[in-house]
């Protein structure tokens, strides 16, 4: 009788141990949940859409409106934030809308490219898909983009393929259209922008 | 002496004198490598006491000086302005260094005389793990002056983390508070940084510490053949600790003579954080996977079912390092040989053990090296070449001269 009393207290206190460490661990979820910081959309974090122009991200003429005349033809690229002509707000308040926008004759696109180009204009993402630094320099030889962290190679006439280096994949391209000689977005970036460890469609060979 | 006995009346320090301050320690010079790191750690709390009294964790714009910055930046402008807090500063620069380099040579001390063996596993591991804070704490430490060099140097560790598959963006905006940068970043990493990782780094040393004191040292060579069996060594009270207390002098004189003659990082000379990237190259000891990022190539890809995808970051970022640890951290339960438990193993004697780890620091080397790649003109054909047959035939040549000049394993 005596025996079976302690066994019974003991069932008694293992229980209620395991029911409070159970408690205790399901309500430490909503710690964890709050750890990860929740992102605030601003008009200046927007990503870009249809209509957006753009404006020149640096340099002396930093926030003019980005016109035809301005890109010179094969390059250099210009770095570029997008901005909402309705609103006036330049989106540079979140690094991923940051664009190169370049031009060529629209000939010297491969096909699949021309589609999203206008007037021989593109424009890619400017954050590397490797590592995330800005593709900021200009390779004038070889007509291509470099990202100066781990030294990857696109290239911007075949929808921005990799050429050299280790970048996972192609730069984001968005989709332009050139109304009264103003580069004019024609939609969202076609991929993620960025660092992913998401495969985004099959890298064009 | 009436203060000693007042206090032994109430503390009993007698007791605690023959427990704890009469441990022998071995004499050894490579023995000193881990104190060195301690050194680092203490001067590195003292130094950063200094630092976060003026420094200001904010991303946000402020007026500084008729200039818009960041407010990190500027504060950290505003401390080099201080009487002393360049030096100051760049003394608590070269002390990460510093420390990052003690606690690897510490390592490899103890790995070359088979001091990871049974029973001292937990203290291998330990030990690990304080290396890996360490390195993550100076990784941190970049990010904090919020110059250009500080932002790109983040936004690339940012983009290691959000490279693991599945869990990457999770991970990584826990770590770097958000989307790296964002306005919420600095206030967590630096609480990281000050706070919370540099009190789990004094609690594992203290732990570490502790452990060595109860397993006691392995005794050098002289040892076993003075008195086979003993503990041989000098009193930590007062010979080590005078020992102790020259070398954290010479340390702090050099430290200092070093900070102040070479004044590390100069914000001004990376600006504040601009749209386009410096070219620049990481501090030395994550050169290695600098150079291991630019020689995996894009073709590097293995889907995985999701539509996720292991990447060449990934496996430069992530799988290299994390496989060398994760070899490091089973290795005392690999080479589970109970012999010389109590005695330093001589490198001479242990040639494979020995040459297999000259053949892992040439890998280091050759990784390093290729963080030139550009400066020196190498194909990414030649440098695997290199990182292959190099440290392949460090391994062999050190073997094979090990074995021809002090024979057998023994």
């Amino acid at each position: 009788m005596a025996d079976k009393t302690v066994t019974n207290r003991r069932a008694v206190l293992q229980a209620s141990l395991g029911a409070g460490l159970g408690l205790a661990a399901l309500s430490s979820l909503f710690v964890v949940g709050g750890l990860k910081p929740k992102k605030e959309i601003t008009p200046e974090s927007e990503p870009p859409k249809e209509g957006d122009r753009f404006v020149i991200a640096e340099g002396p003429d930093k926030g003019k409106l980005i016109t035809l005349d301005a890109l010179p033809l094969g390059g250099p690229f210009v770095l570029a934030w997008p901005k909402d002509p309705n609103t006036g707000v330049v989106k540079s308040g979140e690094r991923n809308n940051l664009a190169m926008i370049i031009r060529f004759q629209p000939d010297e696109y491969d096909e699949e490219t021309r589609e999203n180009t206008d007037q021989g204009v593109a424009v890619y993402s400017a954050i590397c898909t490797h590592l995330g630094c800005t593709v900021s320099q200009w390779l004038a030889d070889q007509k291509a983009f470099l990202c100066p962290c781990h030294k990857g190679i696109y290239d911007p006439r075949r929808g921005a393929r990799v050429i050299g280096g280790p970048p996972p994949r192609p730069l984001p391209m968005l989709p332009v259209k050139v109304e009264n000689g103003e580069v004019v977005a024609a939609g969202g970036f076609l991929s993620p922008v960025g660092v992913a460890w998401r495969r985004s469609g099959a890298p064009r060979v | 002496m009436s203060v000693y006995r007042w206090l032994d009346e109430r503390l009993d320090l007698d007791r605690l004198n023959k427990k704890f301050m009469r441990k022998a320690f071995p004499v050894h010079h490579s023995f000193f490598l881990g104190e060195i790191a301690l050194f680092s750690f203490i001067v590195l709390v003292l130094t950063g006491i200094f630092l976060t009294l003026n420094f200001e964790p904010s991303s946000r714009l402020v007026e500084y000086r008729g200039e818009k910055l960041p407010a990190a930046y500027a504060s950290v402008l505003y401390i080099d302005s201080l009487p002393f807090g360049k030096v100051i500063r760049s003394a608590h620069h070269w002390a990460a260094n510093i420390m990052v380099a003690s606690v690897f040579l510490h390592l490899l001390r103890i790995l070359l005389t088979g001091a990871y063996k049974r029973p001292r596993e937990i203290n291998w591991i330990l030990g690990l793990l304080l290396l890996g804070l360490t390195v993550v704490l100076a990784f941190i430490g970049y990010a904090l002056p919020f110059d250009a060099y500080a932002v790109t140097a983040t936004q690339i560790g940012y983009g290691i983390a959000k490279s693991i598959p599945y869990l990457g963006d999770w991970l990584a905006q826990l770590m770097f508070g958000g989307e790296f940068p964002s306005l919420r970043s600095l206030p967590r990493l630096y609480a990281l940084h000050v706070l919370w990782l540099p009190l789990l780094l004094a609690a594992l040393i203290g732990l570490h510490l502790l452990i060595m004191i109860k397993q006691k040292h392995t005794q050098p060579r002289y040892a076993e053949e003075v008195a086979p069996g003993k503990v041989l060594g000098v009193p930590m009270v007062p010979m080590q600790a005078t020992m102790m207390g020259i070398l954290f002098l010479l340390y702090l004189g050099s430290l200092f003579l070093l900070a102040g003659a070479l004044i590390a990082h100069p914000v001004e000379v990376y600006g504040p954080p601009g749209t386009s990237t410096p070219v620049l190259k990481p501090e030395w000891y994550f050169l290695w996977l600098y150079g291991l990022l630019q020689m995996i190539p894009s073709s590097w890809q293995i889907p995985l079912p999701g539509g996720a995808a292991i990447t060449s970051e990934f496996i430069g970022g992530v799988l290299i390092p994390g496989l060398l640890g994760l070899v490091a951290l089973l290795l005392p339960f690999l080479d589970t040989r109970r012999t010389k438990m109590r005695y330093l193993e001589l490198p001479s004697q242990h040639p494979m053990r020995t040459s297999v780890t000259v053949g892992l620091l040439f890998f280091f080397f050759v990784a390093t090296f290729a963080g030139w790649k550009e400066e020196f003109g190498m194909t990414n054909a030649q440098l695997w070449a290199m990182l292959v047959f190099i440290p392949l035939g460090a391994w062999l040549a050190t073997y094979v001269l090990i074995r021809q000049i002090w024979g057998k394993e023994g």
